[in-house]
């Protein structure tokens, strides 16, 4: 009985959500992920992109420019090919969804998407 | 995989990667000194199976990916240290 009037109660009471917190952080959270402001320069991406191509175990930094082909020209495979991209990722603080991530095979797709991409720093 | 150079990838090709690059995501997640384990162990792995593999044998890469994406459940929740050890002693019995 208790139980039954103690469910009906609780059916009708709405007790309204407010949180402050978020109201407050929602837009700060928002401005700081934004990099519009401090967009990155195309030379800027070029350096580091090559750099973190020349970092990588197997390639000869020699051959590395800003036009190389991952696998025609540094002798990588696909497996390289996801390492290389995932440490463009973690350089440009980025998530790179799968579809695309498999279209870049070269350094200059990889400056192109990194330096058109709006989140990028 | 390894052999063929910038060719079109196939769907299956394309799982395989995808799970290369959440098995490396996951690393990622974890301390320092485990995230370099896991990526050695996990790399080791994937490439010693691109090599073994013919990359027409959809049976025995479809078998793989079933077992990779287990582990790499298990790696997402339980301690990953333990698991990425119990990693290297894969049995070759369960390869066909």
């Amino acid at each position: 009985m208790a139980s039954a009037l103690r469910a009906a109660i609780l059916g009708h009471v709405r007790v309204p959500v407010v949180s402050s917190g978020s109201k407050l952080l929602t837009p700060l959270w928002i401005r700081s992920m934004s990099s519009h402001d401090d967009h990155l320069e195309k030379s800027q991406v070029i350096d580091r992109v090559l750099d973190i191509v020349k970092s990588f175990p197997k390639v000869d930094p020699s051959k590395v420019t800003s036009e190389v082909h991952f696998q025609k020209d540094l002798g990588l495979d696909s497996l390289d090919n996801v390492e290389i991209i995932m440490a463009i990722e973690e350089e440009f603080k980025l998530e790179i969804p799968d579809k695309e991530a498999d279209k870049i095979d070269s350094c200059a797709l990889a400056i192109e998407y990194v330096y058109n991409h709006p989140m990028a720093s | 995989m390894g052999a063929s150079r910038a060719q079109k990838l196939s769907g299956i090709q394309k799982q395989v990667l995808s799970l290369y690059r959440r098995f490396l995501r996951t690393a990622h997640s974890k301390t320092p000194e485990n995230r370099a384990h896991i990526e050695s162990l996990v790399s080791a792995e994937f490439r010693k199976n691109s090599q073994l593999i013919d990359r027409k044998n959809f049976l025995h890469v479809e078998y793989l990916l079933r077992r990779g994406k287990k582990q790499l459940d298990q790696l997402k929740t339980v301690d990953s240290v333990r698991l990425s050890s119990s990693n290297v002693e894969l049995p070759d019995t369960e390869r066909q």
